[in-house]
């Protein structure tokens, strides 16, 4: 299947993210236009609180924006059936009460229940798509061991594993280094990388390793309080776009290293 | 796939045991009656006395065949809920099913007195018991699922349930206070459970809610797969959280509360079978541990009626205390066994 | 020796006592004891210007008995008696707890003088329900609890308590006003007649212990004789009594006192050699096995009717008792208000009860013979 460099996967038009509570709306980001397509590794970074978190809530559907549109592979998200939703976008999320009895192999083959019949029956299909993520996410020899005895980081490339078999256009990931160390936040970025390239999936994911981001992902989308930009790595330096995004007494941008860097007291 | 087979072949055990104990139960009671005679009586041919066919056909049998539709309903019921708030301590009650039961029954048989004088208590008939059983539990889960509408939060729902049964226990306490000994005593002995006062007719009517019950939970097989992801992964899956909750709510509430109803409170079948059958088969897929459930549920209530039928003896114990004696220190004793516990 | 000299003078301060109490003894004449013969539960000592009734069973397993002095206003006590409560005699105003207590005062002819009871409606007297109609008897309570507040308003010369065990909150509040409570324990009596005999208790209050005791004398002679008539029976019909709550069947020990009855009506209550307090429980097969034949059925708990009773549980239609509608129950005589006549006038009158028996055990006996408690059940 020959892909198509040009195919966009998500789409957003004058989005307004927010929510309400009993004061009224509250928007916490508005006029965010992004457009994103196959292949891409992408980032989303902000200070805490800008609504990264919302963002990505906003555009897998679990939250309701407060206006503008979401396209999915052309399709408007709010048309979509849960079903549908399933189909085109999985998470990789933190912090969940996962029954740690599962077995690897069956917290994967979770990933096929869109799927699956009524009854949760994997066919030959299903069975080959398991395969597959296991595959690209090196588990092999995880394969039957119980959750309850993976590390941190094994456990993060089984999630990922199990996105991966979902078999959806769009994979988004909500923190995915935070509790790894410095050599497992690489391992991760690098093969969701690859992953992007290989299987010419979109993934997006929110996080705080903007050094790592800067080094690795194909776009950044950029929250600040005044504006949303998505942009190449490239472009956003030489718009001097990460100046203004921390406070300046304790780190700056430098061009060279393309990194923050702390300030020498001199 | 070497694990289906070992699933399948412990399912076959499961199902051998309940035919053995099922026949066990009918064997045994408070009268001793030959073999022969069992076998007899279902032959239609000639028995040494009257009553002892009596007994075996019209006692024994619509007991042992409650016996199945409570433990597996109940079972079912506990398993329901500890998938859907994805807590090993939640059981059918958690709704507050049985508390709602036990007010609408206490006001039957306790608070008649006081509003309608001293002997309108004692006129009660069987149905009156189990409509007002049935009523009980459907206001308190409508108040449940009313605050279940307006959260987003599944856990605060289990806390809601807990809320109205301590409410429930409240006004119950007042009733009893106020009560004169005899209603008092109605009301604890309907408290202590029952599985052997069922007519045919009445057997046929629980046996159509634990099938409605039942289908609903089998169709929430797959969505309950999903939650063992949590909430936020089974959405993503595709399942629609709210109508999820719903169903399951529904299915436990079909069979807990018509369990309820015929049979008063029985405790412990519930939350234990759902813990036992996992240490006999450590699976997660509902697809497996569902027949099992049911299997176990209907299997140890049977053993538990043996139990309490003191085979021999002219006495007999109250189901809900035999429940809890012999259910607790097998889970404890698995526990320490398997020393680690997962959920 | 100062040791030695401690003891001698503790020896002989006994000693004095000792020499004291023969001497107030001697100064107390001899009691005259009212003879009791079937009731174990009290006893009743005349002496000169006083009584002392002692109740020694006012609940089972009472740990310490109660003496109440009875005399009459103007009486001089001596003043080292010792009792409980003392009662002023004769009572002008009383009140009772239990509606056993009231076909003793009918007997009597003191029901004027009932100015309270707890659960108006439980009481079936047709005499005493037109003195609750005409307002001459308060309600002092609801149930097992005692408004003290109302009882203490009506000023009583007693009231006559009844209780399950030592603990009486309400009753020692209203002891403490000064008014006497003083134990009936008649319900712990085994014996039919010895329930009976406790006439002459209220006998003492009313200061007609002669009355009382001819009453007595009247009821057990009646007894005896229906006993004895009973004995003339060609056939010992077998018995079943009780009732189920869902599979549990609760029946009567055949210690207690209906049993007991049942055996004085030349009949077999099948539980006859079971002994015990309160109710014996058995599971629904082995009653059915042992009662499937029983003749007559007496005492169906709360039915008066057998399509009641078959609605209740098909199980009651195997035995020959119902088959052959041969099931006789208190229930069906009932008060104005509900009460049931049997648990009023039934202790009191335990040779009435045995007539009813008779007659339906052995209806040849006693043709004709319109009973008072027992009614066959509609259907």
């Amino acid at each position: 299947m020959k892909s198509n460099p040009l195919h966009i996967t998500l789409k957003t038009s004058n989005l307004e993210i927010g929510y309400q509570d009993k004061n009224g709306i509250k928007s916490i980001a508005e006029k965010i236009n992004i457009e994103v397509q196959a292949s891409e590794l992408i980032a989303v970074i902000g200070i805490n609180g800008i609504g990264k978190s919302t963002l990505l809530r906003s555009i897998s559907g679990i939250q309701k924006p407060i206006s503008g549109s979401i396209e999915i592979e052309n399709k408007n998200l709010q048309e979509l059936s849960d079903l549908q939703r399933a189909a085109r976008i999985s998470l990789v999320l933190t912090n969940q009460p996962i029954s740690k009895n599962l077995s690897v192999f069956e917290l994967i083959a979770l990933g096929r229940q869109p799927y699956t019949n009524w009854l949760g029956k994997l066919s030959k299909n299903d069975a080959e798509k398991i395969e597959n993520a296991i595959a690209l996410t090196s588990i092999e020899s995880l394969k039957d061991r119980k959750c309850y005895e993976l590390s941190d980081g094994q456990l993060q490339r089984v999630l990922i594993a199990r996105a991966i078999a979902q078999d959806t256009p769009i994979i988004i990931l909500d923190e995915p280094t935070t509790h790894l160390d410095m050599y497992h936040k690489a391992y991760v970025v690098k093969l969701l990388k690859k992953l992007a390239k290989q299987t010419q999936k979109t993934i997006i994911f929110a996080s705080h390793e903007i050094n790592l981001a800067i080094q690795i992902c194909d776009k950044i989308i950029l929250m600040q309080p005044d504006k949303c930009q998505i942009n190449t790595p490239e472009n956003l330096i030489s718009t001097r776009a990460f100046q203004d995004l921390f406070p300046k007494d304790l780190i700056h941008f430098d061009k060279i290293s393309r990194a923050f860097r702390i300030k020498n007291e001199d | 796939m070497q694990q289906a087979g070992k699933h399948v072949s412990i399912l076959a055990i499961l199902s051998l045991m309940l035919i053995a104990l099922t026949l066990l139960n009918i064997s045994l009671g408070s009268v001793n009656i030959p073999f022969n005679d069992i076998f007899s009586s279902f032959m239609n041919a000639e028995v040494s006395k009257e009553t002892y066919r009596y007994i075996i056909l019209d006692y024994r049998l619509p007991k042992a065949f409650t016996a199945i539709i409570a433990g597996s309903g109940l079972a079912i019921s506990g398993l329901l809920m500890q998938t859907m708030f994805r807590n090993p301590l939640a059981g059918p009650y958690v709704l507050g099913l049985s508390s709602g039961a036990s007010l609408g029954v206490a006001i039957v048989i306790m608070g008649a007195t006081l509003i309608g004088g001293s002997f309108v208590a004692l006129a009660l008939s069987k149905w009156t018991l189990v409509i007002a059983s049935s009523l009980g539990s459907l206001m308190v889960l409508f108040a449940v699922v009313l605050a279940s509408v307006r959260l987003r939060d599944t856990m605060a729902i289990l806390i809601v349930g807990l809320m109205f049964a301590s409410l429930t226990g409240a006004v119950v306490s007042i009733l009893s206070y106020f009560s004169p000994a005899a209603q008092l005593q109605q009301y604890i002995f309907w408290s202590f459970g029952s599985l052997g006062d069922l007519s045919w007719e009445e057997v046929g009517i629980l046996t159509i809610f634990w099938f409605l019950g039942i289908s609903l939970a089998i169709f929430c097989i797959k969505n309950l797969n999903s939650l063992l992801l949590g909430e936020a992964y089974a959405r993503s899956l595709g399942v629609n959280i709210r109508r999820n909750r719903m169903l399951i709510i529904l299915a436990t509430s079909l069979l807990a509360g018509s369990i309820t109803a015929f049979c008063g409170p029985i405790a412990f079948i519930g939350l234990a079978v759902p813990h036992l059958i996992r240490q006999v088969l450590p699976v997660n897929n509902h697809l497996i541990l569902m027949p099992a459930v049911i299997l176990g549920g209907a299997i140890l209530m049977l053993i538990c009626d043996i139990v309490s039928q003191l085979p021999g003896m002219e006495f007999t114990l109250p189901i809900n205390a035999i429940t809890s004696i012999i259910g607790a220190p097998v889970v404890i004793w698995l526990l320490i066994r398997k020393q680690k516990f997962l959920f | 020796m100062k040791k030695i000299g401690i003891l001698f003078i503790f020896l002989l301060s006994l000693a004095c006592k000792e020499a004291e109490k023969s001497k107030t003894l001697a100064e107390n004449p001899e009691g005259k004891e009212i003879a009791i013969e079937y009731a174990n539960g009290f006893s009743i000592t005349e002496f000169k210007d006083y009584s002392i009734i002692e109740v020694n069973s006012p609940w089972p397993e009472a740990e310490k008995s109660f003496k109440y002095l009875l005399a009459k206003k103007e009486a001089k006590i001596p003043k080292n008696v010792t009792y409980d409560q003392k009662v002023t005699i004769p009572v002008q105003k009383m009140v009772v707890t239990s509606t056993t207590h009231i076909p003793a005062l009918e007997a009597l002819n003191e029901t004027s003088t009932l100015k309270g009871f707890p659960g108006l409606d439980y009481i079936s007297s047709e005499q005493t329900r037109n003195l609750i109609d005409s307002g001459a008897i308060k309600e002092v309570g609801k149930n097992e609890s005692l408004n003290t507040e109302v009882l203490i308003d009506l000023q009583p010369d007693v009231v006559i308590g009844f209780a399950i065990n030592a603990d009486n909150k309400s009753f020692s509040t209203i002891q403490k006003t000064g008014i006497p409570v003083v134990y009936n324990g008649e319900w712990t009596e085994s014996s039919a007649l010895g329930k009976a005999e406790w006439i002459k208790f209220f006998g003492a209050l009313y200061d007609k212990s002669k009355a009382a005791d001819s009453i007595f004398q009247r009821i057990e002679s009646n007894y005896q004789s229906a006993k004895k008539l009973a004995e003339t029976a060609e056939n010992k019909p077998k018995v079943l009594s009780g009732a189920m709550y869902k599979d549990q069947w609760y029946l009567p020990y055949g210690n207690s006192w209906q049993a007991q009855m049942i055996k004085d009506a030349n009949a077999e209550y099948l539980w006859a050699d079971t002994k015990g307090s309160g109710s014996l429980s058995l599971s629904f097969e082995s009653v059915l096995d042992k009662a499937q034949d029983a003749d007559f059925w007496i005492s169906a708990g709360q039915f008066t009717s057998y399509s009641g009773m078959l609605e209740q549980s098909q199980h009651y239609s195997q035995f020959k008792a119902v088959q052959d509608k041969k099931v006789f129950s208190v229930s069906m005589s009932k008060g104005e208000t509900g009460g049931v006549i049997f648990y009023e006038l039934g202790p009191n009158r335990p040779d009435l009860i045995l007539k009813d028996l008779i007659s339906i055990f052995h209806p040849q006996l006693l043709e004709n013979y319109q009973p008072t408690f027992y009614k066959a059940l509609n259907d």
